[in-house]
């Protein structure tokens, strides 16, 4: 074999294998990304897509969303997810992690499982089953009245506290994966180094601050982007558990898109701002958590 | 000193008491709106409405199938399976294939391709659900088992890519060259040498696969309106619309959409964990 024909086989072999992956993935993630930013700017609402005429309209359905009250709504939605995310299912995700990690219960495999199960069951099938249990005609009402016999459910009418169950079940749902991932990386920690550290007279406290927690300041990060993202694509549990209601207050920013571009008239330039808007924070949001790491953490 | 231990020795057990108690809450949270759905399967929605927490007397399994016949759980749930087989199969073969090529094989190309598909983990699905639709439409893929997949197995590429060219890299070049030495082309050495090394990272992505496209919905619910080509998640909310007061239906189709993937999860629990903590390594 001439080291041509070898050179030449070597690169036919790497599209061969490389091709068919690249193209699928430009087709149906790449280019759409792209393809919604120049949409966005642009007043195509349907019709022929390829081909057809197209306006470009500079930044006008980025002010329209801005404008619109339903937009703050959902973005209101959003940080509050990931503060329930940031503030509740990631310190308790690593306290549980860590107590499973110390052994300090037995049955440690079987907590654990207990824990993460609910993130394995359809997001649509917990949306509905919590629905119906939070519903004035569900099981909440009945707990609720065993407590206190005047007890009127209306969490879920009530547009101030709409948002109070769905931040539950998202609580509800997610702790266990942060558990999962906290303990993951626990693991990796070298157990004589702990077991060093406690010959040397260090408390369970002190191993978990001097030790522990520095070893897991990386970990810390990706789970505080892991929320960011998540709460971002958050949908198919509002879908199913309140569609946004009521009056659009439990709405997020995914189903606020969803409403404008499949519910009713289409409104795609409009869908397509607040897309890319999204995708815009989510890179945002990951920047300023990496800024946060390097300024305060960054002890690794 | 031994009061001194003696004392130490009764914090610890009032802290460990604590801890099972922390725990046994938790478990107790997680089980507890899952047994009172498959309870509440189990009566007449006039029996519901009477009580709703207590337990079923006498027990009603009428529900199940009833709510098999009107959700169509058969069309259902052979649309589930075809999805996620296929999907995870193709996403396995291609990804893997495309690893081996961005791991082993130089090219002046693998910087910007590797790097827009691990930019691709963290795009959101949102940003494409809109020119998707627009797409599939224009190419007459809606409402097709096709213009299904083809999404599917492209959200799946990226994690397929990222674990694979980790894990194949690790492979000694060794092993590739004396093939190479002895005439073996590149696609037989992917078939007979590397495919049959990434085992445990084939099963963790198969993992993540698996049960991210059986509990997919966002993309499926704006692709397929026809009946015949929908999932399990898409069925099940026919009955929070129109059916959402008939309960003792409701319940017991949620009970089947959630049967397979408990026991999913209690056949592969360790794997699940596994692959879970392998995708977070990210960000």
């Amino acid at each position: 074999m001439s080291m041509m024909t070898s050179k030449r086989e070597q690169r036919r072999a790497y599209w061969l294998l490389v091709l068919p992956a690249v193209l699928i993935y430009y087709a149906v993630l790449a280019f759409p990304t792209i393809f919604s930013i120049i949409l966005s700017l642009t007043n195509f609402n349907g019709g022929k897509v390829f081909g057809s005429q197209m306006d470009f309209v500079g930044l006008k359905h980025y002010v329209r969303m801005f404008q619109d009250q339903y937009f703050w709504i959902a973005l209101k939605n959003n940080f509050l997810i990931i503060l329930i995310s940031v503030f509740g299912q990631i310190p308790i995700g690593f306290a549980l992690a860590y107590i499973l990690f110390r052994r300090i219960i037995r049955y440690e495999g079987f907590f654990q499982t207990m824990t993460y199960l609910p993130n394995t069951i359809s997001t649509i099938v917990i949306g509905v089953m919590f629905q119906s249990f939070f519903s004035p005609y569900g099981a909440f009402t009945q707990l609720g009245k065993m407590i206190d016999p005047t007890f009127e459910n209306t969490l879920m009418l009530n547009p101030d506290m709409a948002m109070i169950p769905v931040l539950m079940v998202i609580l509800w749902m997610y702790t266990g994966y942060y558990m999962i991932i906290f303990l993951a990386n626990m693991q990796k920690i070298d157990q004589s180094v702990i077991e060093a550290c406690r010959i040397d007279g260090a408390n369970e406290f002190q191993t978990l601050r001097y030790l522990i927690l520095p070893a897991l300041s990386g970990v810390i990060v990706t789970t505080a982007i892991l929320a960011i993202s998540g709460s971002l694509k958050s949908f198919d549990l509002i879908f199913a558990m309140t569609a946004g209601n009521p009056a659009r207050r439990t709405s997020v920013l995914s189903l606020y898109m969803f409403d404008n571009a499949f519910r009713g008239a289409p409104d795609y330039p409009l869908a397509n701002a607040i897309s890319t808007f999204m995708v815009v924070l989510s890179f945002l949001l990951i920047i300023v958590v990496r800024a946060v790491e390097k300024r305060f953490g960054g002890r690794e | 000193m031994g009061k001194e231990i003696r004392k130490k020795n009764g914090i610890a057990l009032i802290y460990r008491a604590l801890t099972y108690l922390v725990f046994g809450i938790i478990t107790f949270l997680t089980i507890y709106p899952l047994l009172w759905l498959v309870i509440s399967s189990l009566k007449t929605t006039q029996a519901f409405q009477m009580d709703r927490l207590g337990f079923p007397n006498p027990l009603f399994f009428k529900n199940y199938p009833m709510a098999w016949k009107i959700g169509h759980f058969d069309v259902l749930f052979s649309n589930s399976v075809f999805y996620t087989i296929i999907t995870t199969i193709v996403v396995l073969i291609l990804s893997f294939a495309a690893s081996f090529g961005f791991a082993k094989i130089p090219s002046r190309a693998t910087g910007f391709l590797h790097g827009s598909f691990v930019i691709g983990i963290l795009l959101t699905l949102q940003s494409i659900m809109v020119p998707l639709f627009l797409m599939t439409n224009a190419v007459g893929l809606y409402n097709t088992r096709l213009g299904i997949l083809i999404p599917y197995i492209g959200i799946g590429l990226p994690m397929g890519i990222y674990l694979g060219t980790e894990y194949i890299k690790s492979i000694p070049d060794a092993l590739i060259e004396s093939a190479r030495i002895e005439g073996a082309g590149f696609i037989r050495i992917f078939f007979s040498i590397i495919a049959p090394m990434t085992k445990p990272v084939a099963m963790t992505l198969a993992i993540i696969s698996f049960t991210g496209i059986w509990n997919e919905f966002m993309l499926i619910n704006i692709l397929a309106s026809k009946e015949a080509i929908k999932s399990l998640p898409v069925g099940i909310l026919k009955f929070s619309g129109a059916l959402a007061t008939d309960y003792g239906k409701q319940f017991a189709a949620l009970s089947i959409g959630m049967a397979p993937m408990l026991a999913f999860y209690a056949l592969f629990h360790k794997q699940i964990t596994q692959g879970v903590s392998a995708g977070a390594v990210k960000g």
